[in-house]
């Protein structure tokens, strides 16, 4: 069977068609997140929300609730609680490092306690593809509506609180409410995307199409576009590649992000018009 | 100012600064390096943390959250070091940022950076970003601000420049309080302060 009838087969099967919405709803939201985390400067907190989305996990299997909605409200929760820690540049990432610690051990004696085995809470985080549910897609789909939405709607904002949080203290900007709404739509949608490619592959949804878009890109506007147009771009190519030859999706789909991130950073960076006003002079820029 | 004592963890930076400024005065403020200028500036702003005694500003203080904002609208700012950012952000942002957009751009068009408001200030030279810098003060005080707060403007900048930039400070319809070691700038002041190891005394 020729790889192009092979997709097309696949297609018709409902948990593929459930995997391919959940990419290209999550290709709407996770770059943007990726774009925060990036502007934040909190590449730890994937690592961070991991161990909490386990705290979650453990806490909902020792009183009887859904261990899933567990691990997004705690990692909600923790979002929030570390947004009073960004006052200053390296507080936040500091503080990440201090909640993975905190939390893997409180979910460890969470365990303990529940005289669950810790292999299988482990287990749910290594999220898959085709057993996404249709909850695990609302969950995207909301994430899918409320970053764009914010974004267009907060723009200005935002691009002053990722540029130089004293800048937008002192251009009226509500630095500390925004930072907070930021944190806990980053947590949400690390813990969402961690259902969706398993915790250790988040990084191809949210990072990597927003470095390479941070290179590509010369404003926020810009570069959000690029990380939702990569992201597009890799979950659908990625997607296809990996049902035409029967191949694990995560990794594929981590590979052609990859592959994306490293182009953006060998093509030489876009000439800009030199530092002197008039155009006339023929120097190059110094980059 | 009042009492003013500001530390950076066990270092006094300012050391009990009692300081009245009039409305409408211009205020130049010397001294060596580290002897608290900056922080002083700062606290104003509320952007140095660990501050004791009273500021007023229109003899208002700032303790809730409306007050601070109140605050920081009345004082525009013009930072030492513009931070490079971590993102892009482009110069027309930086001028919108003041509040009165079309202000600040006249102003960058009167100091020579009109035509690079597509630029992201990563890419502007450091006497460019120090005229953005002071275009957006102008948009601000457009927008209300009644009070300036400039530290060291005109260092990056060339002689022509400081010329220029002095001239846009201290025209300004509002109280200035600059951080200079420009001879001439001070000058322009009605009055100008050192501040040694913390403490502030009149020169003039």
């Amino acid at each position: 069977m020729s790889a192009l009838g092979q997709v097309g087969d696949l297609l018709q099967l409902v948990p593929v068609q459930r995997a391919g919405a959940g990419l290209l709803l999550s290709a709407l939201g996770l770059p943007i997140v990726g774009v925060v985390i990036v502007g934040l400067d909190i590449m730890p907190v994937r690592f961070a929300m991991m161990h909490v989305a386990l705290l979650g996990i453990a806490v909902g299997q020792l009183v009887g609730l859904d261990p899933v909605l567990c691990a997004l409200v705690a990692c909600a929760l923790a979002g929030a609680g570390v947004a009073p820690l960004a006052r200053t540049a390296d507080g936040l990432s500091g503080a990440m490092g201090l909640l993975m610690s905190l939390a893997i051990a409180a979910a460890l004696l969470m365990l303990a306690l529940s005289g669950v085995n810790a292999n299988g809470a482990f287990a749910l985080l290594w999220g898959s593809i085709l057993a996404v549910r249709p909850a695990d897609l609302a969950v995207l789909g909301a994430l899918a509506v409320a970053l764009p939405a914010l974004f267009v709607w907060r723009r200005r904002e935002l691009s002053l609180l990722l540029h130089d949080r004293e800048l937008a203290l002192c251009s009226g900007v509500a630095v500390q409410r925004l930072t907070v709404l930021l944190l806990v739509l980053v947590a949400v949608a690390v813990a969402g995307a961690i259902r969706l490619t398993g915790a250790l592959l988040v990084d191809a949804l949210t990072l990597l199409p927003a470095l390479a878009a941070r290179r590509l890109g010369r404003s926020l506007v810009s570069i959000t576009l690029w990380a939702i147009g990569i992201g597009l771009v890799v979950n659908v190519v990625g997607f296809l590649v990996s049902l035409a030859w029967d191949l694990p999706p995560g990794p594929v789909l981590v590979l052609a992000a990859g592959a994306v991130a490293l182009a953006a950073h060998l093509i030489p960076e876009r000439r800009t018009p030199s530092w002197r006003e008039p155009a006339a002079s023929s120097v190059p820029s110094l980059h | 100012m009042h009492g003013v004592v500001c530390r950076h963890g066990r270092l006094e930076a300012v050391s009990g600064v009692d300081l009245d400024v009039a409305a409408g005065e211009r205020i130049a403020l010397t001294g060596t390096n580290g002897s608290g200028k900056t922080t002083l500036l700062r606290a104003v702003l509320g952007l140095h943390r660990q501050v004791e005694g009273e500021i007023l500003v229109g003899r208002r203080g700032a303790r809730s959250a409306a007050e601070w904002a109140w605050r920081r609208r009345a004082c525009a700012w013009i930072p030492q070091r513009p931070a490079a950012g971590r993102f892009p952000l482009l110069a027309r942002e930086l001028l919108a940022s003041s509040g009165a957009p079309a202000e600040a751009a006249s102003a960058a068009v009167r100091l020579g950076v009109g035509a690079l408001g597509d630029r992201p200030l990563s890419s502007l030279s450091g006497g460019q970003l120090q005229r953005m810098h002071l275009a957006r003060a102008v948009g601000c005080v457009a927008a209300g601000a009644g009070v300036l707060l400039a530290d060291e403007p005109t260092a990056a900048l060339d002689f022509a420049g400081q010329e220029e930039a002095a001239e846009v400070l201290t025209t300004l319809p509002v109280t200035v309080l600059v951080v200079t070691h420009d001879r001439a700038m001070a000058a322009r002041c009605d009055r100008t302060l050192e501040m040694a190891a913390g403490r502030l005394r009149e020169v003039r």
